[in-house]
């Protein structure tokens, strides 16, 4: 365990994988027109996040962090239930899932 | 004291109350007749009893409750204040409002009976309005009861509202007095603000003290028709003959002479306005009583008549003697009253008003025409009887205080007045036999009873004089002096004249046909009539003018802006969920980079 600590790669490395994943999700978030690819996109994000808490945890020697960490998977769960099945009502009332074209709400 | 003046309102307004509320009570005409009449008869005994006390010297005073009360101060009370004035023409007025619902009962009893449970109710009314007007303590309860006496005034000129004439005559009469109002109204605003009390008696400071009785005197003018703003008075003649004896000729025309002498005080600072008021008082007798000489309906000449009798009292008061005015008031009250309600009886038993069609009406009417006979000549002041002895103590009264042009004025008045009454006589009751009167009949015991009771003060009242001179403190003792002889050899003169014209049932014109014609054209009519359309209402379009471009204008605009604005605005609401989250990642950024700035 110590060994992972002094020799793995350092804290800095383990943010910068959780900021990269982060980004990745923004960008899939903003330009893709499937819903499907956005909600995927919106789990990347989410997971980023997580990978955040646990590796804080992991290096201050709190537990609680990974607790956290799997409530929150928990969530993302539920929520990827209720996201897919907005989609599939979506799909069912206008054969299709681009979102460009969900544009009820414009003022 | 109280509980006696007290329960002279309390029976009218127990009795309007219950009429008033108590629809199946209003709708049974003839049950809320005998209601009004019996509270109006208890009013009258209560005010009676009232009077007796305080000529026992019992019972002067007043009692008042506070009413507006701001920053701990009482702007204003209500109550009753009684004394010698306010005992006596209660009498007067509850005695001529009793004989005069009484009357109502025979004369309206073929009305609807809803339209006469709502005029009895208005008339129980009209008694608590007047009765707290007369009792008032102070200016500003005055002006309530003015204001609610000018309703009535209203609502019972139109009371045959299916004829468009009486709607317009009842609406005409409230524009004009409340035109008049302002001048009241306003007089008791600049009162309250330089004395900061509606007390009758509080000293005006000196550079007010013309501004504010004169404000006053205007609403004077307009209620107690006087030049020129008397022309409300003859329309309202449009409303029942009973009405018109009671509000129009007896009791609320008077209310203007009845403010005058209460607040008299105020008055004898001004004595600029004090001549005014003699002179115009004067001009409206003479006015109007040419204007009556050429009338041919019966209420007209007794509307003018009234006109003129109120110059009298006016004059009288300006001449700086109150008696006078208000012996006027109380004995004229009676037999203009009893003149109205003989000519109801006329009116009745021809169904016409004009004098012409009741050629005659000596033979078949011969009871009510002697009434009518009796209080023509009481009018025209012949010795003996009441009006001599307050129009003498008129003319004495100017002639002390050397009015020698207002005095001519009257007396000249008075002879016209004579006049105009014979005219009347010699035509209606012993004319050319019209069809009218062919098939009159005399009226029923309800009409003739009240009248009846009425002639006796008619009568009566001029041997009073002792009594009204009790109220003020005053010597009185009669004496025919050289301007009574005067007044008299007018009257005389005036009926002889008329007996010489129209004595021997000739149709002649009172006038020649020129000044006749111009004074039934109603020349000051026309004048109003002008003043509001070329005076009035272009600055009324011009107001409307400004309202509608200026201040709408902006309002508008204020609208349209923000109208525009949104319009604007509405492009950032694209609907896509993309372009929220964009703005949501450009806040967190923006926030981000504030906190990365404002670390360091």
């Amino acid at each position: 365990m110590n060994e992972l600590l002094a020799n793995g790669p350092g804290l800095g490395a383990w943010l910068s994988l959780a900021g990269l994943l982060f980004c990745i999700g923004t960008y899939g978030l903003l330009t893709r027109k499937n819903l499907v690819a956005v909600l995927c996109s919106l789990e990347l994000m989410a997971n980023a996040v997580n990978i955040n808490l646990v590796a804080f945890s992991r290096f201050h020697g709190d537990e609680l962090g990974q607790v956290f960490a799997l409530f929150s998977i928990a969530l993302t769960v539920a929520e990827v239930a209720v996201g897919l099945a907005i989609i599939i009502l979506v799909y069912r009332q206008r054969q299709g899932i681009e979102i460009h074209e969900l544009t009820d709400l414009r003022g | 004291m109280n509980a006696t003046a007290l329960a002279v309102l309390v029976y009218p307004l127990l009795s309007f109350l219950l009429l008033g509320l108590v629809w199946p009570l209003r709708q049974n005409g003839r049950l809320a007749g005998w209601i009004s009449t019996l509270a109006a008869v208890a009013s009258f005994l209560g005010s009676l009893r009232l009077l007796w006390k305080v000529l026992e010297g019992e019972g002067v005073g007043s009692a008042t409750i506070p009413w507006l009360v701001a920053d701990g101060k009482v702007i204003a009370e209500l109550g009753i204040h009684v004394d010698g004035i306010s005992a006596s023409m209660l009498v007067v007025v509850t005695l001529v409002a009793a004989c005069v619902q009484a009357y109502s009962l025979g004369y309206l009893a073929d009305e609807p009976k809803a339209d006469l449970g709502r005029y009895f109710t208005w008339h129980s009314l009209f008694i608590v309005a007047m009765g707290g007007l007369v009792l008032a303590p102070n200016l500003l309860q005055l002006f309530l009861a003015w204001e609610l006496v000018g309703l009535c005034s209203y609502l019972l000129i139109g009371f045959y509202w299916r004829k468009p004439s009486a709607g317009r005559a009842a609406v005409k009469a409230f524009w004009v007095t409340k035109f008049a109002d302002m001048g009241l109204l306003l007089g008791l605003i600049v009162l309250y603000a330089t004395t900061g009390s509606f007390e009758w008696s509080t000293p005006v400071p000196a550079a007010w003290a013309v501004v504010v009785p004169a404000l006053l005197f205007v609403g004077v003018m307009g209620k107690s028709a006087q030049v020129p703003l008397h022309i409300w008075l003859p329309d309202a003649m449009e409303g029942p003959t009973p009405v018109s004896a009671l509000l129009h000729a007896a009791t609320m025309v008077a209310a203007g002479v009845f403010l005058i002498v209460r607040a008299y005080p105020l008055f004898e600072a001004a004595p600029p306005l004090l001549l005014a008021m003699t002179w115009i008082g004067a001009v409206t007798a003479l006015v109007a009583a040419v204007t009556a000489v050429v009338q041919d309906d019966i209420k007209k000449v007794l509307a003018y008549s009234t006109c003129s009798q109120l110059g009298f009292m006016i004059a009288a008061l300006g001449s700086g003697q109150l008696m006078g005015g208000y012996f006027h008031l109380t004995t004229h009250a009676f037999f203009k009253a009893l003149l109205f309600l003989g000519a109801g009886a006329a009116i009745h038993a021809t169904h016409s008003n004009s004098i012409h069609q009741m050629g005659g009406l000596w033979r078949s009417t011969r009871f009510s025409a002697v009434l009518f006979i009796v209080g023509a000549a009481a009018l025209a002041g012949i010795p003996g009887l009441a009006g001599f002895f307050s129009k003498d103590l008129i003319l004495e009264e100017l002639l002390h205080a050397g009015q020698y042009g207002p005095l001519a004025m009257l007396l000249l008045s008075a002879g016209l007045t004579a006049f105009y009454m014979t005219r009347v006589v010699a035509i209606a009751f012993f004319g050319p036999a019209s069809e009218g009167a062919a098939h009159a009949h005399e009226s029923p015991p309800s009409m003739l009873l009240p009248m009846t009771v009425l002639m006796v003060p008619a009568v009566l009242a001029g041997l009073a004089g002792p009594l009204f001179a009790g109220l003020w403190n005053q010597p009185y003792h009669f004496a025919l002096t050289p301007v009574g002889g005067l007044a008299t050899l007018a009257a005389l003169s005036g009926i002889g004249l008329g007996v010489l014209r129209y004595g021997t049932r000739s149709w002649a014109s009172p006038l020649p046909e020129g000044p006749r014609r111009f004074i039934l054209s109603a020349p000051i009519d026309s004048f109003w009539l002008a003043a509001w359309q070329r005076g009035l209402q272009p600055v009324a379009r011009g107001i409307g003018w400004v309202d509608r471009y200026v201040v709408d204008g902006l309002m508008n605009a204020v609208g349209w802006l923000f109208l525009l604005a949104g319009e604007k605005v509405r492009a950032l609401q694209t609907g896509r969920a993309q372009d929220y989250v964009l703005g949501v990642l450009m806040g967190v950024l923006a926030v981000v980079a504030y906190g990365l700035v404002g670390a360091a």
